[in-house]
């Protein structure tokens, strides 16, 4: 119990230096220190790209994610007030590009069947056509896989972008859904429901894949 | 109770419990909540089913995703450092403003903002075309002023020629017109020689080769001021400033050309004109700007493939900028032959790796 108690504390004197660092960096980003704000791209971007990479399943498109909202930040560095943790503000600006590229791929014709396609085998792009070098590919494994890819990527395209979004973050970014809130600048209360109708949505759509 | 509700409900499952379930397994109840939901499991055959269910649902859409891999983030970070880099050349303005005017200053007085703004545009409107005006003016006077002192001209204000008379007139090059340009090719390989024939106050004429000072003065000066010349005589400008592209204005020159001319056909003579400049860092940033920039798909392929020609000749230096411009043609290019030609290279220049 008095161990318990001790490891908290330095955990959170652990997290209060860690923050206090943090937010000396965003200063001398915002002074204009090119280092500082490149330190604290390098603290956040591979939790960016992850979550990137699984909302839109595209490496390029992931990328122009990532750029896009790295430099939004780097535009707006000096709008930021502190008001809230530099985390929670530079998600929300993640949010907003990712939901944008969503909600264009969605209205965007040629995305919206892109599954077909590749089983058809013909008018993928030629990158895509390469073959898979790794040793240990398994062919017979890999056809399951991709099956069942294509089950979950059609599952996911029946959730609006902000339903698939608030499952990302709540599933595999682990985020709260009151902090997903103040992301997506919306209630708790909204984004419950939002859970609500992705889970009913995913539910049955991948019944007899479970 | 709680069985009640179990079979008031026709698919089975308690009422209200199904979205509880959703937050039990995204962990968004509080412990007391665990508490009851844990000791409903206990009595409740289809809860466990349904938690189970849950469980299953967000262990089948784990398994679908994917990390990123180092290279990717590698070259998400290359392409950033990029993106930064030319937003901080473009951002000098931004900032100044935001210095002058920052947004925590107007947004409390925008009356005042308003009359400050309205002044700042008034100035702008009114001193601006003089400022312009006396900086065109005072470029073309230098051109001028140097061409007339190697000419032996009598004023510093204009350029000392031969007029069709034979005799030396004055001219202002700030409001010359260029009637046209003459190349007449030479023999043996000497450069062609050229007559160049302006417009002003009174005809001038320029003879010589390229390799006279004047005419090449007059010929980058054409560059230059691209708006005021036809894409005709820009592009024998480029044409004859070629034979002399290692001269380090002549470069600079062509360079700004294939940055700036509005007509594809111009820049993409004057990236071929680059061919055998030096030194070679310079021309491979300019074909790298070119490839990324340019919106002309003649001009991206004209710049991959000498690209291409000077690492075959081992004069590119690869370095992490040029293998993230390379990637990012590679993946993001429009033209399918460009998208070849970058992985292409990549594969001549870069680390052997699986992209």
């Amino acid at each position: 119990m008095g161990m318990s108690v001790a490891f908290e504390g330095d955990a959170r004197a652990a997290a209060a230096v860690k923050h206090a660092e943090e937010q000396a960096l965003v200063r001398k980003a915002q002074a204009g220190d090119r280092l500082a704000f490149e330190e604290l791209v390098g603290r956040f971007d591979r939790e960016v790209l992850r979550l990137a990479l699984n909302l839109v399943h595209r490496p390029e498109d992931a990328r122009d994610i990532y750029q896009e909202s790295f430099l939004r930040v780097y535009r707006n560095l000096h709008r930021f007030r502190f008001e809230c943790s530099f985390y929670t503000w530079l998600y929300r600006i993640v949010t907003n590009v990712a939901l944008d590229h969503l909600r264009r791929r969605t209205s965007r014709r040629e995305d919206q069947a892109p599954v077909p396609e590749e089983a058809e085998g013909g008018t993928r792009d030629f990158f895509d056509r390469q073959p898979e070098l790794r040793p240990g590919a398994n062919p017979e494994r890999h056809l399951l896989g991709q099956e069942l890819g294509a089950h979950i990527a059609t599952a996911l395209d029946k959730l609006s972008p902000r339903e698939r979004m608030v499952f990302e973050m709540k599933h595999y970014q682990g985020l709260k859904l009151r902090a997903i809130g103040e992301m997506l600048g919306t209630s708790e209360e909204t984004v419950k429901n939002s859970l609500f109708r992705a889970t009913r949505k995913l539910r049955a759509s991948l019944d007899g894949m479970r | 109770m709680q069985q009640e509700q179990h079979e008031n409900m026709p698919d089975g499952t308690c009422s209200g419990f199904e979205e509880r379930w959703t937050l039990f397994t995204a962990g968004e109840l509080d412990a007391s909540e665990v508490a009851e939901m844990k000791s409903h499991l206990v009595e409740c055959e289809r809860c466990n089913e349904t938690l189970a269910q849950e469980n299953a649902l967000v262990a089948l859409l784990s398994s679908n995703r994917v990390e990123p891999d180092a290279a990717l983030l590698a070259g998400c970070r290359a392409s950033l450092e990029d993106a930064l880099d030319r937003a901080e050349e473009h951002g000098w303005l931004r900032r100044a403003v935001g210095a002058l005017l920052p947004v925590g200053w107007i947004s409390p007085a925008p009356a005042w903002s308003a009359a400050v703004l309205l002044l700042v545009g008034f100035s702008v409107g009114v001193l601006g075309p003089r400022f312009l005006w006396h900086s065109a003016a005072t470029e073309n006077r230098q051109v001028a002023g140097q061409l007339a002192g190697r000419a032996g001209g009598t004023t510093s204000e204009g350029l000392v020629a031969n007029n069709p008379g034979g005799g030396l007139s004055t001219i202002d090059l700030y409001s010359a017109k260029m009637a046209g340009i003459n190349v007449f090719p030479s023999d043996d390989n000497k450069p062609p020689q050229v007559e160049l024939r302006l417009n002003a106050q009174q005809p001038f004429t320029l003879q010589g080769t390229v390799n006279n000072d004047d005419v090449k003065s007059v010929l980058m000066w054409v560059l230059r001021n691209s708006q005021r010349f036809d894409a005709d005589t820009r592009m024998n400008a480029v044409e004859l400033l070629r034979a002399r592209n290692n001269d380090a204005d002549v470069r600079s020159e062509l360079c700004h050309t294939v940055h700036t001319d509005h007509n594809a056909a111009v820049r993409l003579k004057a990236l071929e004109a680059l061919d055998g400049a030096e030194p070679q860092d310079i021309i491979q940033r300019t074909l790298l700007d070119a490839l990324v920039d340019d919106q002309n798909p003649g001009v991206r392929v004209e710049a991959i493939n000498a690209l291409r020609a000077m690492a075959a000749k081992g004069q590119v230096e690869s370095d992490a900028h040029l293998l993230a411009v390379l990637r990012e043609r590679m993946h993001k290019d429009p033209s399918t032959y460009i998208r070849l030609q970058s992985a292409a290279a990549i594969q001549d220049l870069g680390p052997r790796q699986k992209f």
